[in-house]
C-alpha cells in the first residue's frame, strides 16, 4: 500500500488531466468528424478537381506523423500572426489530422454499400440529398461505426503527444507528478489504467455499435 | 400460389373500368432510336419500342441481348447517348430544345420527379436492410412525393394485403423469403402510384417454389390494367400474360408480336431456336 501512496496522493490530479485529454478529444472529435464526413463526400460525388486535391491531401496527412505536424503549426502559427490559443491550434491539427482517415472511414462505408441501394433509391424519384439521407447514410455510418470508434480510441491516445508542445493534459499532468514524487512506475501505471479505461469504454461502445449494425443485415 | 392474390382487388390505384368505350389505346412508353454504349461496347443499338396505356409486354432473349439495359434506360439508371424515351408524353432524362434541336440532359431534379411515375422491380429485389417492410413502402411516398404519413401507411397496408403480406409489416427485409421480399418490393414501386411497372428478371433468383406467389401478383396487377415491361425467362408467363412479346438480342429487336403467334409461328430462324430451347428444357 506505502508503495501505491504516491498514486493514491496524486489521482485527482491525474483525473483533472484525463478531463482535460477528454475535453481535448471530443474537442477534436466533432470538427474532424463532421469534415470526414465532407472529404468522403468529395471522395465520391467530387468533380475530379476536387477529388484530386483530396488525393494531395490524403497523402501528405497520411504520410506526416502527428508529431511533427504538432511542432510544425506550434512554430509556425506565430509568424503566420495568427494568435490561435495552444489548446486551440492542437485542436484544429488534430482535426486536419484525423478527418483525412475519418474521411476514408465514411468513404468505405458509402462505397461498401451495393449499387442496389443506390439504384433503388433513384428508381423511387429520390434526389440525391434524399436518397443520401434517408438510405445511404443510415447504412453506410452503421457499417462505419466500429472503424469510426477505433479512429477516435486513436485519437484520444494521441493526445499524448500534445503534452510535447507544452500543453497540459493527462501525460503532461502525469509527468510534473512524477517529478514531484519521484515514482514514475506507480504514476504513469496510474496514467495508463486511466487511458485504459477511456480507450476500453470506446471500445465497448464500438462493439455495441457493431452488433446494432447487425440490425437488418 | 397464394390464394389471397387470386381473389385480391385491385392493385393499381385507379384501374382502367372494364366495358368502358375504347378509344384509341395511348402510348404510355415510347422509346425511339435508343442507343447505349458501355464504353465500346454498344448495348443498345437504336432501340425503339412503344408501349400501349394498359398493355403487358414481354422481353425474352438471351443473356447479355441488353433487356436489362433497356429498362435501365427508360427511368435512366443507365444514361443513353443517343435517342428518346418519353413516358406519357413526358420525356425522361433528356429533351429536345427546340431552337437548336439539341438533345439536352434535365436536371437531377427533373429526373427523380420524372422517375416517381416509373415503378421498376429488381432481380435481387434490393429492399432497404434497415428499414421494416412498412418503412420500405411508405418512405418513398412520405419523402418524394409529399403524402402525409397515416395516408402512405394506410396505402402501404393495403398493398401489403393485396401481396399476402399483412402479417409482415413490422418485419426488416432479411427475415423474409426471397419471395416475401420480391413482393415486398412490388408493393413499394406500387406506393408510388407508378404509370409504368417494369419488372427486371424479378424470378430469376427465387426459389422454383417461390416464383408462383411473384407471377400470382404480378398476374393480378396485369388484370388491373397496369402498364408493364416485363424482363423474363419464365415462358408460361409470357405466353398466358403477356399482350405482346419482344424478342431482343445483340441490342435490338429481332422480332416482337402477339404470344400466340411468337409461340406457335415465329417469323424469324433465331425466336425459333430460342423457344426450341426452352420448349425442349421446360416443355411449355
Amino acid at each position: 500500500m506505502k508503495m501505491l501512496a504516491p498514486l493514491l496522493h496524486s489521482y485527482w490530479y491525474l483525473f483533472r488531466g484525463a478531463g482535460m485529454t477528454l475535453l481535448m478529444a471530443g474537442a477534436a472529435v466533432l470538427p474532424a468528424t463532421a469534415l470526414g464526413v465532407v472529404l468522403a463526400l468529395v471522395h465520391v460525388f467530387g468533380r475530379p478537381m476536387a477529388r484530386a486535391v483530396l488525393q494531395v491531401y490524403l497523402f501528405v496527412v497520411r504520410g506526416i506523423p502527428l508529431l511533427v505536424l504538432l511542432t510544425f503549426v506550434y512554430y509556425l502559427l506565430p509568424l503566420t500572426g495568427i494568435d490561435l490559443p495552444p489548446f486551440w491550434g492542437v485542436v484544429l491539427v488534430m482535426s486536419l489530422y484525423y478527418a483525412a482517415f475519418m474521411s476514408e472511414v465514411f468513404r468505405a462505408g458509402i462505397e461498401s454499400l451495393p449499387q442496389a441501394q443506390w439504384d433503388a433509391a433513384r428508381s423511387l424519384g429520390m434526389t440525391r440529398h434524399l436518397m443520401l439521407r434517408i438510405v445511404i447514410f443510415p447504412q453506410a455510418l452503421r457499417l462505419a461505426a466500429p472503424p469510426f470508434v477505433s479512429q477516435c480510441v486513436s485519437l484520444v491516445k494521441a493526445t499524448s503527444l500534445v503534452s510535447i508542445v507544452g500543453l497540459w493534459e493527462l501525460t503532461m499532468a502525469s509527468r510534473e507528478v512524477v517529478e514531484r514524487t519521484l515514482a514514475p512506475f506507480q504514476i504513469f501505471i496510474g496514467a495508463a489504467l486511466i487511458y485504459f479505461c477511456i480507450c476500453y469504454t470506446l471500445a465497448l461502445y464500438g462493439r455495441y455499435l457493431e452488433r446494432r449494425s447487425l440490425v437488418g443485415h | 400460389m397464394d390464394d389471397t392474390l387470386s381473389d385480391a382487388p385491385s392493385l393499381v390505384t385507379d384501374p382502367p373500368v372494364i366495358g368502358a368505350p375504347q378509344a384509341a389505346p395511348r402510348p404510355m412508353l415510347t422509346m425511339t432510336g435508343v442507343v447505349k454504349s458501355f464504353g465500346a461496347n454498344q448495348v443498345l443499338r437504336g432501340v425503339s419500342l412503344s408501349v400501349a396505356a394498359g398493355e403487358v409486354v414481354v422481353v425474352i432473349g438471351p443473356s447479355g441481348s441488353g433487356k436489362t439495359t433497356l429498362l435501365r434506360c427508360v427511368n435512366l439508371l443507365e444514361d443513353y447517348q443517343q435517342g428518346t424515351v418519353t413516358v406519357d408524353g413526358a420525356p425522361i432524362g433528356y429533351r429536345i430544345d427546340p431552337r437548336s434541336g439539341q438533345r439536352q440532359r434535365m436536371s437531377e431534379r427533373d429526373i427523380a420527379a420524372s422517375r416517381e411515375t416509373i415503378g421498376i422491380v429488381f432481380q435481387s429485389y434490393n429492399l432497404f436492410p434497415h428499414m421494416t417492410v412498412l418503412q420500405n413502402i411508405v418512405a418513398a411516398p412520405v419523402r418524394v412525393k409529399g403524402v402525409p404519413r397515416a395516408k402512405a401507411e394506410a396505402r402501404a397496408r393495403e398493398l401489403l394485403a393485396l401481396v399476402g403480406l399483412s402479417d409482415k409489416a413490422g418485419e426488416y427485409p432479411v427475415r423474409l423469403s426471397g419471395g416475401q421480399q420480391q413482393r415486398v418490393a412490388i408493393a413499394r414501386a406500387l406506393a408510388m402510384d407508378p404509370k409504368l411497372m417494369m419488372f427486371d428478371e424479378v424470378t430469376s433468383a427465387l426459389d422454383p417454389e417461390l416464383v408462383g406467389e411473384v407471377l400470382a401478383a404480378m398476374q393480378q396487377l396485369a388484370r388491373d390494367g397496369m402498364t408493364m415491361i416485363v424482363v423474363t425467362h419464365e415462358m408460361s408467363f409470357a405466353r398466358d400474360v403477356a399482350d405482346r412479346i419482344v424478342f431482343m438480342e445483340g441490342g435490338v429487336i429481332v422480332e416482337e408480336g402477339k404470344p400466340e403467334q411468337m409461340f406457335a409461328a415465329p417469323r424469324t430462324e433465331r425466336v425459333r431456336q430460342f423457344l426450341k430451347r426452352y420448349n425442349d428444357r421446360y416443355r411449355i
